[in-house]
């Protein structure tokens, strides 16, 4: 090959990317926070935290209980920056990863102060709220149980001065939609918050 | 020529005139590149399956115990594009930051593990093929690595999302062995990975020479570094066997081991056949 003709094909190449269908470019920067689809603990908000992590994957390695995966390329550039499947295996909050975070991408933080997200119970699918059985799964399971989930007249609700985002209530949760959706499910709103100071 | 009595004195000396020189320093840089390879093989390893935490990462953030090392590409992208300073980052950058400004861009010619896996591509051609040295077949010019490392900073700033994540090979090859031993899957940006070594069939280290952004930041810090490969003029006969082995396509002959380009990888130092060549401290 020629240099002539390699060098207009990479140029060709990187001049397409541009008229990628907007759909395309937008995926590239999409973030992958969604509900029950949590950074770790003591993350920084969503604004930076693409940019400030580096991809080293320790936080991955040192979580004993698999929790943190990594995202790939199906993620655009969050590739390689770690995630917790709230519903397939919930953070226990054991506070390992905050402490091998090497850019600050994770803070250290207390168990209690962590907020990756918030329980959100779905009063139209939760089998005590619908009224057909009484099941207490979450209130069982919350590790601040009374403090991030009390049950009012056998019902389970969320209090977000408590509730860490931990996700072991969706975990726990018997109700199962296809696509992973529980009767209690995590949304990370504490995310979206602008970055100051 | 009048130094070609001087080389028949020499090998007169005693010293054996062998057909590749004294192999002195690719021995310990194979040995180098293996051990820096086999470990980030084995960490993940040790991480999943004994839960031992003491080694951790790969060449974009290592840890032994305490001590941290930050890849300097990567460190940077992340001060940048957050705007902000964060110390350990800061510090963990600090000792691969001064081997950069003493060595020159030792990391990419003696750990990297892109480097190791083309070292043995390149065993792996030379048992197979006919020719000793490939014939570089494509050539970009060596200052598109200043403009890759520029365009890649940039773009980064204005995504507001480093591309290292898909243009920093060393790293890839780290995600890549944790991802197969912790989720048993690999992930698709390897893809990269493969591009890099077929480019490797047209010219010696293609994607080294010119695309790394790594590469380029590290030879950039090491423009006016300590170690050089220096030459002996007396010594030269010409023969132009240092730059048919240089792996960056430089000539070690006419002084071009003092440029930026150069990685101190001593394959030439071990190719001439008249020990003209030698690493040598830049006096001041």
């Amino acid at each position: 090959m020629k240099r002539r003709s390699f060098l207009k094909l990479l140029g060709a190449g990187l001049g397409s990317l541009a008229f990628l269908p907007g759909s395309a470019g937008a995926g590239l920067v999409r973030s992958p926070v969604v509900t029950n689809r949590l950074r770790p603990p003591g993350a920084v908000a969503e604004e930076i935290f693409p940019a400030k992590c580096i991809r080293c994957g320790r936080c991955v390695e040192v979580c004993p209980y698999r929790s943190i995966v990594m995202l790939d390329i199906r993620a655009g550039l969050n590739a390689g920056t770690p995630i917790v499947e709230a519903e397939k295996i919930p953070c226990y909050l054991c506070m390992k990863c905050v402490d091998v975070c090497p850019t600050g991408s994770l803070r250290r933080i207390r168990q209690q102060d962590t907020r990756m997200g918030l329980a959100v119970v779905n009063h139209f699918h939760c089998l005590a709220w619908i009224g057909t059985i009484l099941c207490r799964t979450c209130y069982d399971k919350c590790p601040f149980a009374e403090k991030a989930i009390r049950l009012d007249q056998l019902r389970p609700v969320i209090d977000e001065s408590a509730c860490t985002g931990c996700g072991l209530c969706t975990h726990a949760c018997p109700v199962t939609f296809p696509g992973g959706m529980k009767a209690v499910n995590i949304e990370p709103l504490y995310a979206g918050k602008k970055v100051t100071g | 020529m009048s130094n070609y009595t001087g080389v028949k004195e020499q090998e007169g000396r005693g010293e054996p005139a062998t057909s590749g020189g004294r192999k002195l320093y690719t021995p310990w840089r194979l040995g180098i590149l293996f051990g820096a390879f086999l470990l980030i093989l084995i960490n993940p390893f040790v991480n999943y399956f004994l839960h031992i935490n003491f080694i951790q990462g790969w060449y974009q953030s290592f840890s032994a115990g305490s001590l941290w090392f930050v890849s300097p590409l990567e460190g940077l992208e992340s001060l940048l594009l957050t705007k902000s300073v964060y110390m350990p980052s800061l510090i963990g950058m600090a000792i691969p930051v001064l081997i950069a400004l003493f060595l020159g861009r030792v990391f990419c010619s003696w750990l990297c593990p892109v480097s190791f896996i083309l070292e043995i591509f390149d065993r792996i051609r030379k048992f197979f093929g006919r020719r000793k040295f490939l014939k570089n077949h494509l050539l970009v010019a060596k200052k598109v690595l200043w403009f890759i490392l520029i365009a890649e900073l940039l773009s980064s700033l204005v995504l507001g999302m480093p591309l290292f994540v898909f243009l920093s090979p060393p790293g890839l090859i780290g995600r890549e062995i944790m991802m197969l031993v912790f989720f048993r899957t690999v992930a698709l940006e390897g893809a990269i990975l493969l591009l890099v070594v077929a480019l490797e069939l047209f010219t010696r280290r293609f994607y080294c020479r010119s695309f790394c952004p790594l590469g380029g930041l590290l030879a950039l810090l090491g423009r006016k570094r300590r170690l050089l490969v220096q030459i002996d003029q007396a010594r030269c006969t010409a023969c132009g066997i240092c730059s048919k082995v240089c792996p960056m396509g430089l000539v070690p002959s006419e002084g071009e081991g003092a440029s930026a380009y150069c990685w101190n990888c001593g394959e030439c130092l071990d190719s001439c056949h008249h020990q003209a060549l030698h690493f040598g401290w830049r006096d001041n």
